[in-house]
């Protein structure tokens, strides 16, 4: 993309005034969206963002700039602009750049460039008429369908010089059922890290039908009981809870300030020991592996928790630097616009060893969350809330009746330790994850769960 | 090459490829945001951008299409993506483009000054938060938000039937958080500030409440669930007009998305309520002459004293209703569709103050904070059910912190519920786009889950 010589000189611009270490990150991104509602195309846009983004650390401050024009003489008169938010005398002399090659381990066989939008329309086609036709309640359903090729170049004044490709397709189903005034809608979101062959490896009518079951469901169902008491969390998009309840608080964005409740605890019990969860960004075309992170680090798999004992976090070179401790293939960043920083990629809770029919049936009375949809957490206090997008009501080992509107809040660290069995299904969902550095994607996943207690919002008293 | 170059060359090559009618939404902006942390500069981050959005009509239909590099691959991006984009649209609606109009209001909404404002001064301000907010408290453990930023951009719009306006804004934002610990526990506090007015930007004045606010909060405790009188003090009443500002699309209305279709005329709220649009607002965060279509922009009231006056409109559902466009098409930016939404947003103030607010409650709820508006609420069914803290109010007075409860209710039955208004009117910082504005008010009951 850029030349050795600019590369090194744009770098050498980047730390003429004391910084300890530059980094450039240039991207040029195709992407294409087309929604569709009711079975009718409303709208397709193509995309290309384009632009570089140069980083400069000086101990542990850092400076990030970016821009569109990647002529040398803007890019050099972009590196002095950053440089001089710091002030000090140069201590990096020369860069001797070294091309890394990294594996390619999510191998795309369909660029979707190369498929013209009539074929993607057809897949959407196909999802809508599978939940179109689910059932009389459904009243519309509108479908996304996405695909990203992000080309990027990465190097750095230690002399890494790099590039990857990333691939991603996507599909969203959304699904409302009416009955009277009211509305209930499900969402389904299947993704992966690879081409157009997405669509020959999911059953699209099988996921829209699932999201029109929802839907329909939901509709159909009664208030939630508000209250406290036990809680069980389905498998896949149940993950969402850990990501948002623990993961956020293992990021080394938030540990390396002490903000997270899980800072300084490595080696400590913070989840009960049936709990072990792993972050892996190198699991082959899950929505979000990368080959390399967006700072050049190769992706591995970091064991979080070890049987309930907290064994590591998630780390970019900036918080490593602060933390004393090693990147992990965690850093990223939703494009050139934004500085990276430690984030999750697939994270999951391990399979253990119940069945989801054993947990339902060893319980007398809970809310069983089949579906979640999206929630927050404050890292520093690691207060979270979740909308339980599909609910249950258990009673004496079976499930009762479907339940809408519940919200479930907690501490992240209180209900780690509350989780008394956990099944072997392990599954994972797509979801878009906002964070410091932007929005990527990220798995979530787990196996189905039980947690003896936690509080459940909803309209209606406690039975 | 330059933005208006640029346009020449992508209409000349659009009309050698067939396209009819074209536009070009063009922003280019200046950023500039910083972050404090234990006295050093964090985070500085800098950047001059652009970006290129189009949209043109193939045998009838509209593609769209963007770019961020103005150069001639882009060119050819742009003008093959529109055309591929435009032949597998299905939707009848009827796209129209505008010609342009004789007359634009003159809106404010850029001040020079704040552009002298030197990075060497902001920084200066942010580590100011840092330290003003520690000093604020012995029990601050820790300042984990010290920010500040600034953004100058200009929107640029032309078409091929004539149209071609521009329109340049600044503003400047603030952000503190801070934690305080008192036995092992820790709670947060954060205020934000949004303004094109260097002088609103008072480091101690926004450090003390934000650090007052996490104070206040330590030893905090849930509450027996059940319907409580509520004061949403006025960030709340933000979150919630932002979150459900979709219903008063009437691009949602004509879709069957919002439940105010048909409600034109109607009492949707309590007569205390007036619901106010105003892009000509000086120095707002969303004030613009013109909308996304380049259509003039203006001020009205979308609920007056509770009755639904009128909904959001642009060309295409104006002309399906049969109405003027309202001026509030929108373009969340040069890379989105023409879509809708509101300007400067705000509910008008009454004539209570907070404290009289607190009084006038009696015994209820505050809630000063809620948590998950993008998954616990429905825009569609109005129905919400999010985590909150706040305080306890007995005899008129606050009696003790209160947190780890949700509040659920519906947002339909929360506006006819508006039982009195304060005077406190703010406008969101970042994050809350700056331009959804509410004073605090007491509402009749919210179904609590606690203990």
């Amino acid at each position: 993309m850029l030349s050795e010589r600019i590369v090194t000189d744009v770098l050498l611009a980047a730390l003429s005034t004391g910084g300890d270490f530059a980094e450039i990150f240039m991207e040029d991104t195709y992407n294409t969206s087309i929604s569709m509602i009711d079975g009718k195309v409303e709208q397709g846009v193509n995309g290309r963002d384009y632009g570089v983004g140069i980083r400069i650390y000086q101990g542990f401050r850092s400076v990030y700039a970016y821009t569109n024009n990647t002529s040398r003489e803007n890019l050099m008169k972009v590196a002095l602009e950053a440089a001089a938010a710091l002030a000090g005398s140069r201590q990096v002399q020369s860069i001797v750049l070294n091309r890394m090659c990294v594996e390619k381990f999510n191998p795309v066989r369909l660029e979707p460039q190369r498929v013209g939008q009539k074929e993607k329309v057809e897949v959407m086609k196909r999802a809508h008429n599978a939940a179109a036709n689910f059932h009389e309640q459904i009243s519309q359903v509108a479908i996304t369908y996405l695909d990203v090729d992000q080309s990027v170049f990465i190097a750095n004044s230690e002399g890494l010089m790099v590039d990857d490709r990333r691939i991603r397709t996507r599909l969203g189903i959304n699904a409302v059922a009416s009955k009277g005034n009211e509305k209930q809608s499900a969402f389904r979101g299947p993704g992966r890290h690879m081409g157009f062959e997405l669509y020959e490896q999911i059953d699209v009518e099988e996921i829209a039908r699932d999201a029109a079951q929802s839907a329909v469901t939901m509709v159909n169902a009664d208030y939630a009981p508000s209250g406290k008491y036990p809680v069980i969390i389905d498998n896949e998009f149940g993950g969402v809870i850990f990501h948002e309840a623990c993961g956020h608080g293992l990021e080394a964005t938030s540990v390396a300030k002490g903000a997270s409740v899980f800072a300084g605890k490595l080696g400590q019990k913070v989840a009960s020991e049936i709990v072990t969860a792993v972050d892996d960004g190198s699991i082959p075309n899950a929505w979000g592996s990368q080959n390399i992170d967006d700072e050049g680090f190769k992706t591995r798999r970091n064991v979080l928790i070890e049987n309930g004992i907290l064994k590591g976090y998630m780390i970019d070179r900036l918080n490593g630097r602060r933390m004393g401790m090693e990147p992990t293939g965690n850093s990223r960043r939703q494009s050139y616009k934004y500085a990276p920083t430690s984030r999750m990629t697939n994270t999951f809770i391990c399979a253990g060893e119940s069945t989801k029919e054993e947990i339902i049936a060893n319980t007398e009375y809970a809310l069983f969350a089949r579906r979640m949809g999206g929630g927050s957490v404050n890292p520093a206090t690691g207060e979270f809330n979740f909308a339980v997008a599909e609910g249950y009501i258990v009673r004496n080992g079976k499930i009762e009746k479907p339940v809408r509107g519940a919200t479930l809040i907690g501490k992240g660290s209180d209900v780690l330790l509350k989780i008394d069995m956990v099944g072997s299904n392990l599954a994972t969902g797509q979801g878009m994850c906002g964070s410091l550095s932007g929005s990527i994607p990220a798995d979530v996943g787990q196996p189905t769960i039980r947690v003896t207690e936690m509080t459940v919002g909803g309209r209606k008293e406690a039975e | 090459m330059d933005v208006r170059q640029f346009k020449d060359k992508v209409f000349q090559a659009g009309r050698e490829a067939g396209l009819e009618e074209m536009e070009i939404y063009a922003v280019s902006s200046k950023d500039l945001s910083i972050r404090v942390f234990q006295k050093e500069v964090d985070d500085y981050t800098l950047s001059v951008g652009q970006g290129v959005g189009f949209r043109a009509r193939f045998a009838g239909k509209i593609g769209y299409a963007y770019a961020e590099t103005l150069d001639e691959d882009s060119v050819y991006m742009l003008v093959e993506g529109a055309k591929a984009n435009a032949q597998i649209i299905d939707s009848e609606d009827e796209i129209v483009f505008f010609a342009g109009a004789e007359d634009y209001p003159t809106v404010k909404a850029y001040n020079p000054e704040l552009e002298q404002v030197t990075p060497e001064a902001k920084i200066e301000y942010a580590k100011e938060l840092e330290k003003e907010a520690f000093a604020a408290d012995e029990r601050v453990s820790l300042v984990n938000w010290a920010a500040v930023g600034y953004r100058e951009a200009e929107a640029y719009i032309a078409n091929t039937l004539g149209l071609e306006q521009s329109f340049s804004r600044n503003g400047a934002y603030t952000y503190v958080s801070a934690l305080v610990k008192e036995n092992e526990q820790v709670k947060s506090g954060g205020r934000s500030r949004y303004s094109n007015s260097w002088a609103d930007f008072n480091a101690r004045e926004l450090a003390k409440e934000a650090v007052g606010e996490a104070a206040s909060l330590l030893n905090a405790d849930t509450v027996k669930s059940g319907e409580y009188r509520v004061l949403l003090r006025y960030d709340v009443v933000r979150t919630f007009l932002a979150t459900f500002a979709s219903v008063f699309s009437a691009e949602a209305v004509q879709k069957g998305l919002s439940l105010l279709a048909g409600k034109l005329g109607e009492q949707i709220a309590s007569p205390l309520v007036t619901l106010i649009d105003d892009p000509l607002l000086e120095n707002g965060a969303a004030s613009t002459p013109f909308d996304g279509e380049g259509v003039p922009t203006r001020t009205k009231d979308v609920i007056a004293a509770g009755e639904l006056k009128t909904y959001l409109h642009n060309l295409k559902t104006a002309k399906k209703d049969g109405v003027e466009s309202t001026g509030n098409a929108s373009r969340a930016s040069f890379k989105s569709t023409v879509g809708i939404s509101p300007t400067n947003f705000y509910i008008k103030p009454g004539e209570l103050g907070y404290e009289e607010l607190v009084r006038e409650l009696g015994s209820g709820l505050i809630i000063i904070s809620v948590q998950g508006a993008h998954s616990g609420a429905n825009p569609v069914s109005g129905d919400f059910s999010l985590g909150a803290y706040g305080y306890l109010v007995e005899d008129g007075k606050i009696a003790r912190p209160v947190d780890q409860i949700t509040i659920a209710g519906n947002f339909f039955q929360l506006l006819q519920d508006v039982e009195a208004i304060g005077s406190d009117l703010e406008f969101g910082g970042p994050g809350m786009g700056g331009n959804v504005g509410a004073p605090s008010l007491i509402v009749t009951k919210l179904a609590v889950a606690g203990n």
